[in-house]
C-alpha cells in the first residue's frame, strides 16, 4: 500500500518535470489565455493590480504594456500561455540592475513551473543584456511560495526591507533577492 | 577642539553660506561617498546653493554658531507608488569629524522631516560597506540595517555594493 503511493507520487513528479515548457512573446491573440490568470484573485493577491474583469482591458494591457516592454515573455505549457515572466530595465546609474517579476495561473501552481521559467530567464538575460550585473526580485514577506521559487533558482536573500512597498493601499515588508551575473557564471 | 553639541542647529541654506559651503563641498574626503562632484570655486558653491540647496524639498545646513559646517538632505521619491519613501544623505566638514556632530544633527533632522512630510513612512540610507563612520552615525541615530544590496548601482563610475538602512516613522520614540 505504502509502496504503491510512493510510486504514484514519483510518477506525478516525473510528469510535472516532463511538462513541455517554453517562453515566447505574449501577443494580442493570447488574450483569452491571459484572462484566465489575470482575472483570478488568487493570482493577483500580491500584484499591484486588481483582477481583470473584461477582455477589452486585457487587450489594452497587452498592446500598451506587454508589446513595448523591454523584456516580457509568456510562460507556455505545450505552447499555450499559462503565465508570464518579465525583467524591467533601468537607466543611468541604475542600468546595472533589472527587476524580475512573474505570474502563473493557479491551476499550474506547485509543479515547479515558475522555478524552471526563472532558470530559463537567467540562462538568457545576462547574455541578451551584457550591461546587466544584478537581477533582483522583491517578494512580499507573506508570499512564501514565491520566496521558495527564487531560493530554488539560486537567488540570494539579502534582507527584509520594511514598509518598502504599498500594495493595494497598505504598506508591506518585502524580501529582497538578487542573482548577480557573476553568481550565474560560477 | 571642544565641540558643544548643544550649539548644533539646523536651518535652510543661504547664498551667504557659499564660503563655508565650499570648505566641505570642495573637499574630496567629504564628497567621496556622495553623488556630488567636489566643487572647485566660490561661483560653483553659489550656483549649487541657488540651484540645488534652496529649491530642494528638504535640505538643511548643519550649523555651529549659525555657521555652516555640513548638510543633511532628505529627498522624497516621486510617483504614486514611491512618494511614501525618502532617501537621506549628509556630510560634515572634515575638521569637525569625530565629535558626534552628524549623529546629533540626524537625531534632530529625522523627527523634523517626518513632521514636515506626514505621508512619508520610510526613510532609507544607502551606505558604502567601506564607510564605517557613516554606518556608526546612522546606527546611533536608530536606523536599522536591513541587508547588503550587491552590485546595486554605479556611483562615480564604479559599481558598488551598498548597505541599506531604514528608519520608519513608527520607529520615532513615543515622547518627542
Amino acid at each position: 500500500m505504502e509502496a504503491t503511493s510512493v510510486v504514484q507520487l514519483d510518477q506525478t513528479k516525473a510528469k510535472d518535470e516532463c511538462l513541455n515548457l517554453s517562453l515566447r512573446p505574449l501577443q494580442v491573440s493570447d488574450v483569452d489565455d491571459f484572462m484566465v490568470w489575470a482575472s483570478d484573485e488568487k493570482v493577483t493577491r500580491f500584484c499591484t493590480w486588481e483582477p481583470y474583469t473584461n477582455k477589452e482591458d486585457g487587450l489594452n494591457y497587452i498592446k500598451n504594456t506587454v508589446v513595448p516592454h523591454p523584456w516580457f515573455r509568456a510562460i507556455c505549457v505545450d505552447d499555450r500561455p499559462v503565465g508570464a515572466i518579465s525583467v524591467s530595465a533601468n537607466s543611468g546609474n541604475d542600468k546595472c540592475r533589472g527587476e524580475l517579476g512573474y505570474v502563473l495561473a493557479s491551476k499550474y501552481w506547485g509543479k515547479g513551473i515558475v522555478t524552471r521559467a526563472v532558470k530559463m530567464v537567467v540562462d538568457t538575460i545576462f547574455v541578451e543584456w551584457p550591461h546587466l550585473e544584478r537581477l533582483e526580485a522583491l517578494v512580499d514577506v507573506e508570499n512564501v511560495g514565491s520566496q521558495r521559487v527564487l531560493e530554488k533558482a539560486g537567488f540570494q536573500r539579502e534582507g527584509v526591507l520594511r514598509k518598502y512597498f504599498i500594495l493595494k493601499g497598505r504598506s508591506r515588508d518585502m524580501v529582497m533577492f538578487s542573482l548577480l551575473s557573476t553568481d550565474y557564471q560560477s | 577642539m571642544e565641540v558643544d553639541l548643544s550649539k548644533i542647529t539646523l536651518r535652510p541654506f543661504k547664498l551667504e553660506d557659499a564660503d563655508d559651503f565650499l570648505l566641505f563641498a570642495g573637499d574630496d574626503q567629504v564628497t567621496n561617498y556622495l553623488r556630488w562632484q567636489t566643487l572647485n570655486s566660490k561661483q560653483e558653491a553659489l550656483d549649487h546653493i541657488k540651484d540645488v540647496c534652496i529649491p530642494h524639498p528638504w535640505r538643511r545646513s548643519i550649523c555651529i554658531d549659525n555657521c555652516s559646517i555640513g548638510f543633511i538632505s532628505i529627498f522624497p521619491f516621486s510617483g504614486e507608488e514611491h512618494r511614501f519613501k525618502a532617501n537621506i544623505g549628509y556630510g560634515v566638514a572634515v575638521k569637525y569629524w569625530g565629535h558626534g556632530i552628524a549623529t546629533k544633527a540626524l537625531k534632530m533632522a529625522v523627527p523634523q522631516f517626518f513632521a514636515d512630510f506626514p505621508d512619508v513612512v520610510r526613510l532609507e540610507a544607502f551606505i558604502d560597506p567601506q564607510n564605517l563612520g557613516s554606518q556608526r552615525v546612522v546606527e546611533k541615530t536608530g536606523f536599522q540595517k536591513e541587508g547588503m544590496l550587491r552590485k546595486y548601482a554605479y556611483m562615480k563610475g564604479k559599481l558598488r555594493d551598498m548597505f541599506i538602512y531604514s528608519f520608519l516613522s513608527t520607529d520615532l520614540p513615543a515622547n518627542p
